[in-house]
């Protein structure tokens, strides 16, 4: 499989403070990776920096060929809009648009608006009849769903899902998780930051961090077999 | 989608967008009756200014050489070549033109002055006269006359006196038709129609002058007199420069006193909803960090922002227009007494002013381009 993602020696200091500290990595295109590690170790700061949403102070990460360390604030809006599909943990929607309507929003921005693709994309994560609801009508799972239809609408390279099953109860978790399957399944590479070591042993590798620094990476059990 | 959005966006806030939308609402009902008013008062001043008397005179150059001839001769003009000139030149803003030849005429031994006009036109020239008794309605009525209120008092005249004029051996007998109290130098006159004068003078043909009242500004006034002076090369055609001189000084003083109400308020709307921009552009960080998350640019986020405020600038313009026009009816009715037409001109106007006003009120929302959706989704 060719590289998707190569990151190397990537730095990240807010102030004083050193978020990463010259992590390095491979990601494989279709490999789903767990990145896993305690509270303020650097998961979401990368994640975020692989996304385009925040900048590096050092090092490289590259993503299908880009840089994203040396692209402008135009160059990270686009990049944004065709290579990256974000899941939050706080599910972001727009609270005065409809399901529909939030998983267009990023249609919008990508290029045109598709409003049957997009119906599409909702059907596929079970929500066909839930799209004219706007997102305080519908549940925590059925609003992480919505996000996941607006991560796949405009077809990624790279997924990034930040605690995707953070918020969730356990049945949500489960339609969640089977849904990140799928993804994966159907060949989408997936950058998921999870607290969770059950979800984090669905992955293909598991990243750890600690203190900004990868302390381990391995295949899990999940990859092995 | 664009639509779509603006509409959410609209309606997600409405609450807030409100006040700005009765800012801009009262701001153009302000803006569009203070403008009607501005376009209209001219036609109004001017007709007020009309009753002021006549504006226009035309008589015989007033050169030193003609000054010495006067002496001797008044100088007199031509009846029928002036007047041919001046219905030659007539517009519909020549309210009324008349001809005039004084005398000194003698009444019971008195000297008196007796003005020989049009009486039917004379009134037009000074409609804020007042006359007890009856008028001359017809200028070929050669035995009525109107006595000016001090004449009257002195040599007791009331509405059916009868009195003789002598003049050079002449003498011209009239019946009193009516007092006129003009409040003016008509007040210590004796007015006849014209022949009368003439008669008694022995200047048939001849006139002093001719007075003019023309509606218009005083640009208008004065581009009529160098028309008439055009076609009356040897005889004066001069504006009554006291009138017309008030008539522009009042004009000009409206008028920047209406441009700076209407920059005063545009500033207090633009205040207005710039206040409401800024706590909106609070509110909405989140949404701008989660739209440029997802791609958006941030040219086409506050674009979008930006085509709200310019639709609520637009639909607080028109309202404010409609509302504008009753008020500056009711302005009209309460300042003039006459109701001041609606202008549409001034709507397209107005709508783009709010719609400036809006936008330079929106400023706030630029500080939304510097969002990092990093920050905002770390909750900072």
């Amino acid at each position: 499989m060719p590289t998707l993602v190569q990151v190397e020696g990537l730095r990240k200091e807010f102030g004083n403070v050193r978020a990463l500290d010259g992590v390095s990595f491979n990601v494989e295109e279709g490999e789903w990776i767990a990145i896993m590690g305690p509270s303020g170790s650097g998961k979401t700061t990368l994640i975020n920096i692989l996304g385009g949403l925040d900048t590096p102070t050092g090092g490289q990460a590259m993503v299908d060929g880009t840089d994203v360390a040396r692209l402008n604030e135009a160059g990270l809006t686009r990049y944004r809009a065709e290579k990256i599909g974000f899941i939050f943990q706080q599910f972001h929607l727009v609270p005065y648009l409809t399901a529909l309507e939030n998983v267009m929003l990023a249609q919008y921005f990508h290029s045109t608006t598709d409003e049957k693709e997009a119906l599409q994309a909702l059907a596929r994560v079970g929500l066909a009849d839930r799209v004219t609801h706007l997102p305080a009508q519908l549940s925590g799972g059925e609003q992480q769903r919505v996000a996941v239809a607006r991560a796949l609408i405009n077809h990624p390279k790279l997924v990034l899902a930040d605690e995707p099953t953070g918020n969730l109860d356990e049945a949500n978790q489960e339609t969640v998780i089977n849904l990140l399957r799928e993804l994966h399944k159907e060949g989408h590479t997936i950058l998921m930051v999870t607290h969770d070591p059950a979800l984090g042993c669905m992955a293909d590798r598991r990243i750890e961090l600690a203190h900004g620094r990868l302390v381990h990476q391995a295949a899990t059990v999940a990859q092995r077999r | 989608m664009f639509a779509r959005l603006l509409w959410k966006l609209l309606h997600a806030s409405r609450g807030r967008l409100v006040v700005a939308m009765v800012a801009l609402v009262s701001g153009a009902a302000v803006i569009s009756a203070l403008l009607n008013l501005q376009l209209d008062i001219e036609r109004k001043l001017t007709q007020e200014f009309r009753t002021l008397g006549a504006n226009l005179v035309i008589s015989r150059a007033q050169t030193v050489q003609a000054l010495s001839q006067a002496a001797e001769s008044p100088a007199l003009i031509d009846e029928r070549e002036v007047l041919s000139q001046v219905e030659r030149n007539r517009t519909h803003e020549v309210v009324a033109a008349a001809p005039f030849l004084y005398i000194v005429a003698r009444v019971k031994a008195k000297p008196l002055i007796v003005a020989g006009t049009w009486l039917d036109e004379a009134i037009k020239l000074a409609p804020t006269w007042k006359i007890a008794g009856g008028q001359v309605a017809s200028r070929g009525d050669l035995t009525s006359c109107l006595a000016g209120r001090n004449v009257a008092q002195q040599l007791s005249l009331t509405p059916g006196s009868k009195l003789e004029l002598n003049y050079l051996g002449r003498t011209a007998r009239m019946t009193v038709a009516g007092i006129v109290d003009a409040g003016a130098a008509e007040d210590n006159q004796l007015l006849v129609n014209l022949p009368v004068t003439q008669a008694l003078a022995g200047l048939n043909g001849q006139i002093g002058m001719v007075q003019l009242s023309v509606n218009g500004t005083p640009k208008t006034i004065e581009a009529f007199a160098k028309k008439l002076a055009a076609a009356l090369p040897v005889l004066e055609v001069r504006p009554i420069r006291q009138v017309a001189e008030a008539e522009g000084a009042l004009l000009g003083r409206i008028r920047l006193l209406i441009l700076s109400m209407v920059l005063l308020i545009l500033v207090l709307t633009g205040l207005c909803v710039l206040a409401t921009m800024a706590a909106l552009a609070m509110e909405r960080r989140e949404d701008v960090g989660l739209m440029k998350a997802l791609g958006g640019s941030i040219s086409r986020i506050v674009g979008l922002f930006l085509a709200e405020v310019g639709v609520l600038g637009a639909v607080g313009g028109l309202v404010g227009c409609l509302a504008g026009v009753a008020l500056s009816h009711w302005m009209g009715q309460r300042v003039f007494g006459a109701a001041i037409s609606p202008r549409w001109e001034i709507f397209p106007l107005t709508i783009a002013l709010m719609v400036a006003a809006a936008l330079a009120g929106a400023l706030p929302l630029r500080r939304l381009g510097n969002v990092k959706p990093a920050v905002i989704f770390r909750g900072e």
